[in-house]
């Protein structure tokens, strides 16, 4: 596939094919910068990433955001053709997260370490730091990949972590760090703090578009986000090692290196989320940074996470679906395609072919038994082969001629849910739902299913052939 | 528009109403904004935002913080006590 050594050859290709908007106009960093990013999320599913190069109070700051924020972004970054339809996307990244694991290759020297900064450390004058939503806390990093190695096992490159996890900025060197339990990050912590020590971390910001995807993507302790990322590029995916040994994406703008702190935890939030509500606030470990490493003139990249649906929808759409893929279809062959998209798979479909009556509640089961459905999965909407899960009119077509509510609504009492749910009752518990949206098959004889529409003969053949009129109009 | 004029004052905490203020961060060209920022609820905010975020009586209710909730917060993950050693004492 076509690869991409930096966020800028990704920012490039995006402008050759007309998805990024250069804003030179000077801007306000609240409220403009939230506001514009905001706006780009409603402006339908091709929307371009943005780049402000004027921001008010820096000289040559430069801020991009809406990145990977609609499909054609989302399939330039997989190396597709801007017009990729989702369903081939999901196709796509399944192949090469099934290829797992690919290679990394250690390279000395990268762009990143031109300009070190090793005393008198302040973030504030390093990076345009703003606050996004209106009810944010303060300052975040929000789209930067945290790297830390197991202290109880620090050669072991696959427990080394890449993850996306929010940053707080509290101080010129000091961030708040979103981590829970479930995280492997803080799994690196607990043991750092068993042995009394503080975990190294660097934080790598600005990256090329396909680790920005792996750091997003839900993945077993011992899988290392490098090697997911050298198997979906089909090439060796390069890193750069900081002093304390921990890898960095080679085409990072910026790398920031220091210290979780062992046995600290200090207020932090609230941060409007992915599900469209604030976090409220908690008490989450802390990070000092202790150097800041970056390009010349580096550019600062941001996701804007506000009411669905926004940027961080397209990070967690095929990197929430392959998963849940993978492990469905190694129970169920007959499962074709997953679409985890909504709120990080809050609501899932799934298509799959049936075998006999009953079956497709038996595939919406193992959906939440899933390692992601355990916390997500709400609600799973089963359909047929033939419907495309990621064409919601095709969905809707399902469950409005498919259903039953008598005979296909299963509905399970106290679940696990992501505490992040607000219709949590208590919090991280609910009830979830199973919608049969398969055409009921024997012994399951319900309904009149005898003569389903079809196309005409030949519109395979006519809808590649108008596909590509249609492209050359543009 | 007014609730952009710059204001340098900041007597108080638009989050948490303390008076542990400090100026955290001037813009890199001069003049442009001022960060101001709380010790005690970690808050931050700069002279050009929207009133809403700058101003106490104008902060908004729902994301207001007393000094004394925060000794209450959830701490996450559970902090790790060091292991004792097998070989101390």
């Amino acid at each position: 596939m076509r690869t991409y050594q930096d966020l800028r050859e990704f920012l490039a290709v995006l402008d050759q094919q007309g998805q990024l908007l250069r804003i030179t106009d000077e801007v306000s960093l609240e409220p403009d910068l939230g506001a514009a990013a905001c706006a780009l999320t409603q402006l339908g599913e091709a929307s371009p990433a943005i780049q402000f190069s004027n921001i008010a109070g820096y000289q040559n700051a430069r801020v991009v955001m809406n990145v990977h924020g609609s499909w054609p972004n989302h399939a330039l970054a997989l190396g597709m053709d801007r017009d990729a339809p989702p369903r081939d996307q999901f196709h796509r990244f399944v192949h090469g997260y099934t290829q797992y694991p690919g290679e990394f290759r250690r390279v000395k020297e990268a762009p990143w370490q031109e300009i070190v900064v090793d005393h008198d450390v302040s973030l504030y004058d390093l990076m345009p730091l703003f606050r996004l939503n209106r009810g944010d806390g303060g300052h975040f990093l929000d789209k930067a990949c945290a790297v830390s190695r197991d202290p109880d096992d620090p050669d072991n490159d696959d427990a080394e972590n890449v993850g996306i996890y929010r940053l707080q900025v509290k101080g010129p060197n000091r961030l708040g760090i979103l981590a829970v339990p479930q995280h492997d990050i803080a799994i690196h912590l607990a043991h750092a703090e068993r042995r009394g020590e503080d975990l190294p971390v660097a934080i790598a910001l600005g990256t090329d578009p396909i680790v920005t995807l792996m750091g997003a993507t839900p993945m077993l302790y011992d899988q290392l986000e490098y090697r997911m990322a050298g198997a979906l590029q089909g090439e060796p995916y390069q890193v750069a090692c900081t002093e304390k040994g921990l890898d960095v994406p080679w085409g990072s703008e910026y790398v920031l290196e220091g210290r979780m702190l062992a046995g600290q935890r200090e207020l932090e939030g609230p941060f409007g989320e992915f599900p469209g509500y604030y976090s409220g606030c908690h008490r989450y470990p802390v990070i000092e940074i202790d150097r800041v490493s970056h390009r010349k003139d580096p550019i600062y990249d941001a996701v804007y996470v506000g009411r669905p649906w926004t940027e961080i929808d397209y990070l967690q759409a095929m990197t929430t679906s392959a998963p849940i893929y993978a492990q469905l279809s190694a129970d169920f062959p007959e499962v074709s395609a997953v679409n985890a998209l909504y709120t990080h798979g809050l609501v899932v479909v799934v298509s799959t072919k049936t075998r006999y009556g009953g079956f497709a509640k038996a595939v919406g089961l193992r959906v939440l038994a899933t390692t992601h459905g355990l916390g997500y999965a709400k609600v799973v909407i089963v359909v047929d082969d033939n419907v495309d899960p990621f064409d919601l009119k095709q969905v809707m077509w399902a469950i409005s001629v498919k259903v039953n509510p008598d005979h296909d609504v299963v509905i399970l009492p106290n679940l696990s849910v992501n505490p992040l749910d607000p219709a949590g009752q208590p919090t991280g518990i609910a009830n979830k739902m199973i919608i049969d949206a398969t055409t009921p098959m024997a012994p399951d004889v319900r309904g009149d299913y005898g003569q389903e529409l079809d196309t005409p003969q030949h519109t395979d053949e006519w809808r590649t052939r108008l596909a590509s009129l249609i492209k050359d109009r543009r | 528009m007014s609730d952009r004029d710059p204001d340098v004052t900041a007597p108080m905490c638009p989050r948490c109403r303390s008076t542990t203020i400090d100026i955290r961060a001037t813009s890199p060209i001069a003049g442009a904004w001022i960060l101001f920022a709380c010790s005690t609820c970690l808050y931050v905010w700069r002279s050009t935002e929207p009133e809403e975020n700058r101003d106490p009586d104008r902060y908004p209710e729902a994301f207001r913080l007393l000094p004394q909730q925060l000794a209450d917060l959830p701490i996450l993950p559970a902090i790790q006590s060091p292991a004792a050693k097998a070989d101390s004492g």
